[in-house]
């Protein structure tokens, strides 16, 4: 199964070449569209997993639904709309769209995402045509939509338990909102005063997203834009197939493990061949692991993105995304394989796309030194939900934790980062978290020693401790905590992510994706990865482990065990026999020691 | 300057150039002298500066002063060595911030922000815990504040210090008095309290707040101290006035116990000028502010800016009051490149060394100077005044080679893509701010200043559909224009995390009495005269579970209903919808301004009808038609109200130079400001 470019050119009506300027000038008048719909959308947005998680993807397509210009609220969201856009016109029926309808999609194997990711799309007409000339898509988290439990689902088995589907139904009639779907919508969900204004911000941004493109019409002429975006597009091709023509031709493979599904034990196996040929690449994930009957199943579409994302970081990182960009990139992976899900496949907890997210990274890392070593690996953060006994309202609160990134051929991993596939979310501040729920901070720390040794050492991880004022439920949220995150070149291989439940009780335990009920008084404490070290640690220049220690990033046991540099309090420093030996071994010119 | 003169000075610190700026309040006349920027000894940039308009201060009614100082030891690292006292087990704070990375870094899957400005060791943790109802859970433990003390000072060397604990704002008693154990122990070092400079809530944000404010802090309380001494020398006899970021000034001893105030304040002159002249002339405008690198604009309306309450430089934040100004990264130094068949301007740009390739300094990419000169904008003969030698020629070749070739069009047409790109960055970053205040740009008038902000703006507006450009007096030196018109100005916050309610608002009138007492105080340490206090209440409300509020301006006698009621109002305008419920009230906030005596808008006695002499005529290109036209040159001092010229013309003043197409007519109003009227165009 190869990635949807919609079929037919741009233009029939074969329109004159447009100068390098003036296609410019048209491209950054759609990007701004897109970013003003942006704009529209978080500020109006009711729920944090909007304007804080940045839950959501702004995408608009031309009329033969390729994408000309996107506002992704995160990395791994890249494209996000671009398999639903096309499944969502099918379903509907192209002659069906009439101007000022609106349509909502969330069936999983065509959005390509969990079912509380709601897309709302909308056809936009020009002078007078009976088929659209544009098309804006606005997906965004929406809170609670009925699933088997509330806040996150950890354990479902098929699609029913994880709530209300809509398949592409009309929500917006000619511009008034059909009253009986947003009851229906009402009624179904667990929040409907946060999911109803959720609704309406995508709708101020898709309104926002018509006035404007309609301006830019209006001010270019609909037929000098057409053809402006068809070499906009064509641009966006040549530079990435460019780009991949500069990588060396192969064939590599890599595979990692995610914990479980949720419902078993056993690890799921996942693998990427990549292969290089001239100026295109493909990626194949045939290999891994078939359909898990809990809910860690990726549909096609998020298994597109992921590696969309990784490709654009690897080609056009710095150029907002359009449909030419992706055409040099092949992606496989069968139906009823892990990364494409069928129905009635669970696909609630899409944190295995999390952890597959470096896959790609890990098989070329191999033949590019650019190539850090893996990340933490994980999103290792929780919710916390229940009742505040003081405001008599209940709580849903949720926070992403940074984790150690991976050291690379000449530097340490930054500490404490997000992970890469949403690195621009940003935590919550404890003020925040404490001030919404009865949850209380005891320590939010960098961990010692929990950074991969290496010449280059991996960024270190977070601890939190945390103690409930009152009962509720906390929810660790990991789907690598049982193996380690890659190293590279002799680095070695950091601790994965994970939460300890009550510590040092009797009902001590150690989890990874978990949902727990925790009374007055319980404690949790959540411990994210660092990142994986790059190079023989007994490599690692000798002042830089003192800085560590000196910092407390590294202790001084791990100094001695690990780098072999036994370090006073005062900073000074010998070595140990083991790192006396590496340096006779190793030839001087690839040594920065003294 | 002769003592019957009364002289306001401003003095603006800029990259390369010192702009100092008179204004005789007699005869309206205002004076313009740049220095070099002295890196090394700042105050003297600032003598050198002023001196070439006044050999005596003795007659000078007030000087404000806008200084990068603080701004410079930020980005360039050289501020003081700092030590944080926080909470035990929250050290890593400031370290692990919000642990996010920045947008534009989205896909760098290695990167790694800049180190923190305080190292790990560095921070220290003490016993005490206040919690997000302002209640005390366990005290503060001083001993171990006295030992941290010992540690940051004694051992680590270290002479300024911050202090920030969770929910202080809450509840500053942990803070106060940590600091007052520390000041008792060591009265020469620098602390930096967190609630001192910000009672809003998120821990990372008043962190980093109050350790900018302790990097800082030592640094800018010299300079301060050290202007402020010579400038007495000079005859100085009025107060020092310090710009602040969010507008307003304060006084030179207020800036060095708020030094964090200062740190935007360049760019801030430019906003308060602009809201001057909104108010003057009963426009709402957006300024529009080219330098060197960066085009920056900002919308006002009701002749009021719009502000946000946090700013970051080099991804630090701040949270402190600050003006919306939204910042596209191309000027005049930018270079237009070609991308695989498209043009882009920018971000790189030619700096200083080695500049344009018109300065023949050894550049050899095409800048946006380059192409102003080979549209016929600028005089190669009068560049900055006849002051430096300018190559028009060799810009003409770099412009055919790299761009206009690779395009396939001639190399006017390719000069005026390059200015086309420009402003369509600049056109979506001006839209992006209009659209989260639902207003349409159409409605504005565009103030164009700094350097390329005549030459670009007239043809912006001619982009956007906005139909008269404003050219202000000495629009190169605007920003120290504006600092003339600065009021003293405070503002004073709290989080308080609320309900809407009639029973809130009363339970609130005590904070907002103490907010309000803080602003008395502050102007009255000031020398404001009671007569001359304002201060304006305003509440940041949203919608629970909102994020993002609205701030509303209290009014006599508001009570809850009426304030949702503004705020219901507010929201539909803005986002198009509001919801059936009842609002939160995130944070209270008080302004205090001192009014300063300050000229109003003089109206200029000189009177001019139909059109003056041109001085001159040059070829250049016309936007409106797509050709090469002779376009008459005027002089700007030749320029009188009541005069009225057709386009094509172009109107030159030493720095600056106003560019008028064939579709567009320049007048000039009772105060001497250009006006270029652009027709109406549907968008």
């Amino acid at each position: 199964m190869s990635t949807t470019t919609a079929g037919g050119t741009a233009n029939a009506d074969g329109a004159a070449p447009l100068d390098g300027a003036t296609v410019e000038v048209i491209r950054n008048y759609l990007v701004s569209v897109g970013e003003q719909m942006r704009r529209t959308l978080v500020r109006a947005a009711f729920n944090p997993v909007i304007y804080e998680v940045l839950d959501f993807g702004i995408s608009i397509y031309d009329g033969d639904l390729e994408l000309m210009a996107e506002a992704a609220g995160i990395t791994s969201f890249l494209g996000a709309n671009d398999h639903a856009i096309v499944k969502g016109v099918e379903y509907v029926g192209k002659e069906n769209l009439a101007p000022g309808d609106v349509y909502l999609l969330n069936y999983p194997y065509w959005s390509g995402a969990h079912s509380y990711d709601a897309m709302l799309f909308s056809p936009v007409f020009r002078d007078g045509r009976d088929e659209p000339a544009a098309y804006l898509a606005v997906r965004a988290h929406w809170m609670d939509l009925g699933a088997k439990s509330p806040g996150y689902v950890l354990d479902s088995t098929d699609m029913h338990q994880e709530g209300l589907i809509f398949p592409g139904t009309r929500i917006v009639h000619q511009g008034e909102v059909v009253r009986d779907i947003v009851e229906l919508i009402r009624f179904n969900s667990r929040l409907p005063d946060l999911t109803i204004g959720d609704f309406h911000a995508q709708l101020a941004a898709l309104r926002t997203g018509e006035n404007r493109l309609a301006q830019v019409w209006d001010k270019f002429g609909g037929e000098v834009v057409d053809q402006a975006v068809k070499q906009i597009i064509e641009h966006g091709e040549r530079v990435a197939r460019k780009a991949v023509a500069a990588l060396p031709d192969g064939t590599w493979t890599a595979f990692d493990y995610c914990d479980d599904d949720g419902i078993t034990d056993d690890l799921i196996r996942m693998e990427v061949k990549v292969t290089i040929d001239g100026d295109r690449m493909e990626v194949d994930f045939n290999g891994s692991d078939g359909a898990v009957l809990g809910p860690v199943n990726l549909p096609i579409g998020a298994t597109e993105s992921l590696a969309k994302s990784t490709f654009k970081e690897l080609t056009t990182p710095d150029e907002p995304s359009n449909a030419g960009h992706y055409r040099a990139l092949t992606i496989k992976a069968d139906p009823g394989n892990f990364f494409h899900a069928v129905y009635p496949s669970a696909t609630f907890t899409q944190w295995s796309g999390i952890v597959a997210f470096e896959l790609i990274h890990k098989a070329l890392s191999g033949v590019l030194d650019s190539i850090p070593a893996s990340s933490g690996g994980d999103e290792p953060g929780f919710m916390a939900l229940g009742h505040d006994p003081r405001t008599g309202e209940d709580f849903v609160i949720s926070n992403n934790e940074g984790i150690g990134w991976g050291a690379g051929r000449d530097r340490d991993g930054a500490n404490a980062q997000q992970h890469p596939s949403q690195s621009v979310v940003r935590n919550t501040p404890i003020e925040v978290l404490e001030h919404k729920s009865t949850i209380f901070h005891e320590r939010l720390e960098l961990i010692p020693d929990s950074g991969g040794a290496g010449r280059y050492r991996g960024g270190v991880g977070v601890l939190r401790e945390v103690r409930y004022l009152a009962e509720g439920e906390v929810l660790s949220m990991k789907k690598k905590s049982k193996t380690r995150p890659w190293a590279l070149n002799g680095g070695l291989e950091p601790e994965p992510s994970g939460m300890t439940l009550w510590p040092g009780t009797d009902r001590e335990k150690r989890v990874g994706m978990y949902r727990a009920t925790m009374r007055a008084d319980d404690r949790f404490v959540n411990r994210t990865a660092g990142g994986g070290g790059y190079g023989d640690p007994l490599d690692r220049d000798a002042a830089a482990v003192v800085a560590d220690v000196m910092d407390g990033y590294v202790t001084v046991e791990a100094a001695e065990r690990e780098y072999g540099l036994i370090v006073a309090p005062d900073g000074s420093h010998h070595e140990t026999p083991a790192r006396a030996e590496r340096r006779r071994t190793q030839p001087p010119a690839d040594r920065h020691d003294t | 300057m002769t003592s019957s003169h009364r002289t306001r000075l401003a003095v603006d610190i800029g990259g390369t150039f010192v702009d100092a700026i008179a204004y005789d309040e007699v005869t309206g006349e205002l004076r313009l002298h740049k220095a070099p920027t002295t890196p090394d000894a700042p105050a003297q940039g600032v003598l050198d500066a002023v001196g070439g308009l006044a050999d005596r201060l003795d007659d000078v009614e007030a000087f404000v002063h806008g200084t990068t100082l603080g701004l410079n030891a930020i980005l360039q690292r050289r501020g003081a060595d700092v030590g944080i006292i926080t909470n035990a087990g929250f050290r890593d704070l400031l370290e692990i911030a919000r642990a996010n990375v920045p947008g534009q870094y989205m896909y760098d899957f290695a990167y790694a922000p800049p180190p923190p400005l305080v190292p790990r060791r560095h921070r220290t943790g003490v016993p005490g815990r206040i919690d997000a109802q302002g209640a005390e859970v366990e005290p503060l433990d001083e001993d171990a504040v006295r030992e941290a003390g010992r540690v940051l000072v004694e051992e680590h060397g270290l002479r300024s210090v911050a202090i920030c604990f969770l929910h202080s704002y809450a509840e500053p008693a942990h803070e106060r008095r940590a600091a007052q154990i520390l000041r008792e122990a060591y009265p020469d070092v620098s602390i930096s309290v967190s609630t001192d400079i910000s009672r809003e809530y998120r821990e990372y944000e008043r962190t980093s707040t109050a350790t900018l404010d302790a990097y800082i802090r030592p640094v800018l309380s010299d300079y301060i101290g050290a202007l402020e001494e010579r400038l007495g020398d000079a005859g100085l006899a009025h107060p020092l006035h310090i710009m602040r970021s969010g507008g307003g000034a304060m006084t030179a001893e207020l800036a060095r116990s708020a030094p964090l105030m200062t740190v935007l304040s360049g760019p801030a002159g430019g906003v308060v000028g602009a809201s001057f002249l909104a108010r003057e002339l009963g426009r709402d405008v957006i300024s529009f502010d080219v330098g060197g690198t960066s085009v920056d604009c900002c919308v006002i309306e009701g002749g009021s800016p719009g502000e946000v309450h946090e700013a970051a430089i080099d991804g630090f934040p701040m949270l402190i009051p600050i003006f919306d100004i939204r910042t596209v990264g191309a000027g005049g130094g930018s270079i237009a490149w070609m991308d695989h068949g498209l043009l882009k301007v920018g971000p790189q740009s030619a700096g200083a060394v080695p500049g344009p390739v018109a300065y023949g300094a050894g550049g050899t990419e095409p800048t946006v100077t380059d192409v102003a000169l080979v549209l016929g904008y600028l005089d190669p003969a009068a560049f900055l005044g006849g002051d430096m030698s300018i190559d028009a020629n060799a810009a003409r070749a770099a412009v055919a080679e790299k761009l206009a070739g690779p395009l396939g069009v001639d190399v006017t047409r390719a000069a005026a893509s390059v200015l086309r790109v420009l402003l369509a960055r600049t056109v979506g970053a001006l839209r992006e701010i209009t659209v989260e205040r639902a207003l349409d740009p159409r409605e504005f008038a565009l103030l164009a200043f700094g350097g390329a902000g005549p030459l670009l703006g007239p043809m912006l507006a001619r982009e956007m559909g906005i139909t008269e450009t404003i050219v202000p007096q000495v629009p190169a030196a605007f920003s120290a224009f504006g600092m003339l018109m600065s009021d003293l100005e405070y503002e004073f916050a709290t989080t308080v995390l609320k309900p809407l309610s009639d029973g809130t608002l009363a339970e609130l009138e005590p904070a907002f009495a103490d907010l309000e007492n803080q602003g008395e105080e502050v102007l009255s340490l000031q020398g404001v005269k009671p007569e001359d206090r304002t201060l304006v209440r305003r509440l940041d409300v949203r919608y629970r579970g909102q994020e993002h509020t609205l701030g509303i301006d209290l009014r006599p006698g508001d009570d809850a209903a009426a304030i949702l009621e503004r705020f219901h109002e507010l929201h539909r305008a803005r986002y198009g919808h509001a919801m059936p419920d009842g609002g939160q009230i995130l944070t209270l906030r008080v302004r205090a301004v001192g009014v300063l005596p300050k000229p109003g808008l003089r109206t200029l006695s000189g009177s001019g009808t139909g059109t003056p002499e041109p001085v001159g005529s040059r070829p250049a290109f016309d936007v409106a038609t797509g050709d090469t036209v002779t376009f008459p040159v005027y002089e700007r001092a030749s320029l009188a109200p009541g005069h009225a010229v057709p386009g094509p013309a172009i109107v030159e003043e030493g720095t600056s130079t106003t560019v008028i197409f064939s579709d567009q007519r320049l007048t000039v109003d009772v105060h001497g400001h250009l006006l270029v009227s652009s027709p109406e165009t549907a968008q």
